[in-house]
């Protein structure tokens, strides 16, 4: 339903407003920190340091051994139903919990889940935060959403160190991103920071490093 | 070298002694001082209170007067602002070409009297003497308009006798802003308050400062609150010396 | 105490409405508080981050430049929204964008909907039209919560509810919420909004939410939260309205690398706020299926044609002039009369009202420019003030009241005595003389009337000295001409 004679005066006062304006997108200044100076190791602990600041839990591990990390954190956890997207990698659904993946799952079903299991898109260490791109590894937003933990596991290689590199790697726009900084947070009442009002309140995240 | 004076409307008439501090310091310093008698007002009361109209003349008469003048000096950081900021701006909507250059030339050489000093004369230690406690409020204006920053610290730091103490929130305007003392005198009067408190925490005889408005101001609620804390513009600080420690007050 | 009136058309001028909060202690330490706390964690992260200053530079080009060419951007946002699946309406003011959401809402047959704090919707007073339509508007944020349920305002645009303590919550959750054990602390407060709401994100069909940014290139939308309610409300309902000002579109998904690291430095003093979610129209699947964005003028437009005024809507919402204000630290944002507040608000609010209303807010400022220091995005808050001033002064100039005005009467009479060296030196004489009448034995004057009276407050004044300096400057060169002869 659009009012097109609402559209077309609103783009006419703007043209008449914007009348003699002409400057160019390349021009802009971008004189900031595009790139950072850390090296692998240095953006991975950075990220961790990052991360724990926020009071998620972190451990790293080599990628060989992330599904005894998975177990174990799981384990950890205290608990046993969770959902996962339909193409989270096979092995990482370990025995010894209940697994329920998200194949149209209605809110109700996802709500007696009392975890999620994702993949993530990037981590970037400035800030630390985890990227998801809902795609493969990460299922639709509501799976990560609602459950109250979130295991997230993040390849050692797909973390960078500055919020610029981040978008510099993405080849395209996503048509959709979330992007974690931490658990869900007010300072609304007297400014006395509480922890998870609304989605999980327990992030944990495993970092993979591919080369051990 | 040769300087005139602009002493500003509001110090001619409240603040002379200022006007006297300055004439005094600078000739000690060997300045061959002048006073153009045609002088007003710089226009900021009018231009920030919204009688822009109003402003455009007194801006005119002021670069008129001082085209061929050889330097301005002018003890208040508000003015300078005035004229550093909004002149410009002024002289391009009245459209006067020839004004708007007259007064880019005269630009370079308006300072405000911490700047001349440290920047023009390159003097710090002018041979002051003021056995003092003294605390320091950093006008707005000079603060954030002039980067004045640590220019009138290394001044009073050279005042023989002078017993600095910081003042805590230093940026944090004392609520004077012009018409805004009036307009809004209660709001005014709550941020005053804040700043009276911080002053007094520091156990200073005296509070300086590089304007006389924002002194007018914390020195008008002194007054009626009869505090032991008293006013002094650092040029009075500054014109004082052993032999004539009265700060150019008589 | 009954609810501050946030409508510039009704409210009361600056000076009036910031008495009674004046005389509040309670309000200003919470608002003393809350600026603190932000500012401190803001200050350390600016001293932190070596490239802020090319921050501010790059997001203040950047929203310029979107606004230089905001047809071409809001176009290619509209194009690229519509491709993925969203639709696009378009609302000339806030009457129009009102019932457009009405509209869309009875389509829906909508009875409620749960809303993410936008001051847009506040600035159209939507909550009012619904509840008038029949529609029960939730909000979910936290503080949006305590104020709804409060029959409060909002009094800061970040941290709306900062004026309101722990105790003043509790009661307020106890009585709406029906929980007369409820305990005072934080922890147990959080805990029960957080129980009330969860039953409404997952019952609710239709949401409507704001934005921060409006990205052209993919026609995508961005909003950055902290409590996780806007991924609640953007992710599970059915259908999403999202009404957003034509100011918050930008270029393209780069440019947030830029505004992103400003926006919650300056707003909350993080690195990244917890969450940011961004999404194109509909993803089959996965969220709202029918998505809806409002685009609102209401005065945008004009204020985007004038010269000094433009640079207001670079605004991205953060409220650190808020923060840094020493006007606002005493009164807190309800004295604006608008949900917007401090210096933002008092440039925005009575340009949004075409300069009809709000125009004591430009006057609500001692200039001392701090705002400007610390705006992610440059915006110099004090000339806008400035020429808004310029503008209310010519609308008294049309006025015969003026003449009664005794500021009008005072400033005329300045400019006729500073337009001459003669004249100047009569008035000096003229007001030495005249305040001889109210001055004490002390030198000094306690009480004058009228406008004086506003000074004297608080505040004594000095006498006019016997010698204006410029007298001294006179007889010292008479009496050095006399010793040359």
């Amino acid at each position: 339903m659009t009012d097109t004679s609402a559209r077309h005066a609103i783009l006419e006062r703007i043209q008449n407003a914007t009348r003699s304006d002409q400057n160019v997108y390349a021009a802009l200044p971008r004189d900031y920190v595009q790139r950072g100076s850390l090296d692998a190791r240095g953006r991975q602990e950075l990220m961790m340091e990052r991360l724990r600041e926020y009071g998620a839990n972190v451990v790293e591990c080599p990628a060989g051994d992330v599904q005894a990390t998975i177990a174990h954190q799981l384990r950890l956890s205290g608990r046993h139903v969770f959902v996962v997207p339909p193409d989270l990698p096979g092995d990482w659904l370990v025995d010894g919990f209940s697994w329920k993946v998200d194949n149209h799952l209605s809110y109700e079903e996802i709500e007696q889940c009392e975890g999620v299991v994702t993949g993530a898109s990037a981590g970037i260490a400035d800030s630390g935060t985890i990227v998801l791109h809902h795609k493969e590894t990460e299922g639709r937003r509501v799976i990560s959403l609602l459950p109250d933990f979130h295991l997230c596991i993040l390849g050692a290689s797909q973390i960078v160190e500055t919020l610029p590199e981040y978008f510099a790697r993405c080849p395209e726009p996503p048509s959709l991103a979330t992007l974690i900084s931490g658990p869900s947070a007010t300072a609304d009442i007297e400014m006395t920071r509480i922890k998870g009002v609304h989605g999980p309140r327990f992030l944990s995240v495993i970092i993979a490093r591919e080369n051990g | 070298m040769r300087a005139s004076l602009f002493i500003t409307c509001y110090n001619d008439t409240l603040f002379p002694e200022t006007g006297r501090a300055v004439v005094r310091i600078l000739e000690r310093l060997g300045v061959e001082i002048d006073f153009l008698p045609a002088q007003t007002c710089c226009g900021q009361m009018h231009a920030n209170t919204g009688f822009r109209a109003e402003a455009f003349s007194q801006a005119k008469r002021f670069v008129q007067l001082y085209r061929d003048t050889e330097c301005v000096v002018i003890p208040s950081t508000s003015c300078v602002a005035m004229i550093r900021d909004q002149y410009s701006g002024l002289f391009e909507e009245l459209g006067n070409e020839d004004l708007r250059k007259h007064f880019a030339a005269l630009l370079p050489r308006v300072y405000e009297l911490s700047e001349f000093l440290t920047d023009k004369l390159n003097v710090e230690d002018v041979g002051a003497y003021f056995p003092h406690r003294v605390t320091y409020h950093a006008s707005c204006h000079g603060l954030r308009g002039l980067h004045v920053g640590d220019r009138p610290f290394r001044l009073l730091s050279k005042v023989r006798g002078l017993e600095l103490v910081p003042l805590a929130n230093l940026e944090r305007c004392c609520g004077f802003g012009g018409t805004f003392s009036v307009k809004n005198a209660e709001v005014s009067t709550a941020m005053l308050e804040a700043k009276l408190g911080d002053l007094l925490a520091t156990g200073a005889e005296y509070c300086t400062a590089l304007d006389n408005s924002c002194l007018m101001h914390l020195g008008g609620a002194l007054h009626r609150q009869n505090r032991k804390l008293e006013t002094i513009h650092l040029a009075g600080i500054l014109a004082s010396t052993k032999e004539q420690p009265d700060g150019a007050t008589t | 105490m009954s609810a501050p009136i946030m409508d510039p058309r009704i409210a009361p001028p600056f000076p009036a409405a910031a008495l009674p909060i004046l005389q509040n202690a309670q309000l200003r330490k919470n608002v003393a508080h809350a600026t603190d706390v932000i500012q401190a964690k803001r200050n350390f992260l600016v001293s932190e981050k070596r490239d802020w200053q090319q921050l501010r530079t790059a997001a203040a080009a950047i929203r310029a430049h979107s606004l230089a060419n905001l047809g071409t951007y809001l176009e290619q946002f509209e194009g690229r929204c519509t491709a993925a699946g969203g639709t696009v309406h378009w609302a000339r003011d806030a009457a129009e964008a009102r019932s457009i959401i009405i509209a869309i809402l009875r389509e829906e047959n909508a009875t409620e909907v749960i809303k993410i704090k936008t001051m847009t919707s506040a600035e159209i007073q939507l909550n009012p039209a619904l509840e008038a339509a029949g529609i029960h508007a939730i909000e979910t944020d936290l503080a949006e919560l305590i104020l709804q349920l409060g029959e409060d305002e909002g009094s800061h645009i970040v941290v709306p509810a900062l004026h309101v303590n722990r105790r003043q919550v509790r009661e307020i959750f106890a009585r709406r919420m029906d929980l007369p054990e409820l305990a005072d602390d934080p922890e147990a407060l959080t805990a029960a909004a957080r129980a009330y709401l969860r039953r409404k994100f997952l019952s609710v069909p239709t949401a409507i939410s704001g934005a921060n940014f409006l990205i052209a290139e993919n026609g995508s939308v961005a909003i950055v939260e902290s409590e996780g309610n806007g991924r609640m409300c953007l992710t599970l309902p059915r259908t999403l309205i999202t009404l957003a000002g034509i100011e918050k579109v930008v270029p393209r998904f780069q440019d947030l690398e830029v505004l992103l690291q400003v926006l919650a430095r300056s707003a909350t003093g993080e690195r990244m706020n917890p969450y940011t979610s961004l999404w194109s129209g509909v993803t089959p699947g996965d969220g709202p299926q029918r998505f809806h964005v409002v685009l609102l003028d209401n005065g945008r437009s004009e204020i985007l044609g004038r010269k000094v005024e433009r640079q207001t809507l670079q605004c991205i919402r953060c409220a650190a002039c808020l923060n840094t204000c020493p006007v606002y630290r005493q009164t807190g944002g309800h004295a604006y009369g608008s949900p917007y507040a401090g210096p933002i608000g008092a440039i925005l609010t009575p340009q949004l009202e075409h300069m009809q209303h709000g125009q004591s807010l430009p006057y609500a400022s001692s200039l001392c420019g701090a705002c400007y220091e610390v705006c992610p995005v440059k915006i110099n808050i004090p000339e806008v003030l400035i020429e808004l001033r310029a503008q209310v002064v010519n609308q008294e100039r049309a006025q015969a009241a003026r003449w009664f005005d005794p500021m009008f009467l005072g400033m005329k009479a300045a400019n006729f005595a500073f337009a001459g060296a003669g004249r100047f030196r009569i008035a000096q004489k003229l007001g030495r003389l005249g305040l001889r009448f109210f001055t004490g034995k002390d030198g000094w004057i306690h009480r004058l009337p009228s406008i004086g009276g506003r000074w004297t407050i608080s505040r004594d004044l000095r006498a006019f000295p016997d010698q204006s300096f410029r007298e001294w400057w006179s007889a010292r060169e008479t009496d050095r001409s006399k010793e040359t002869k």
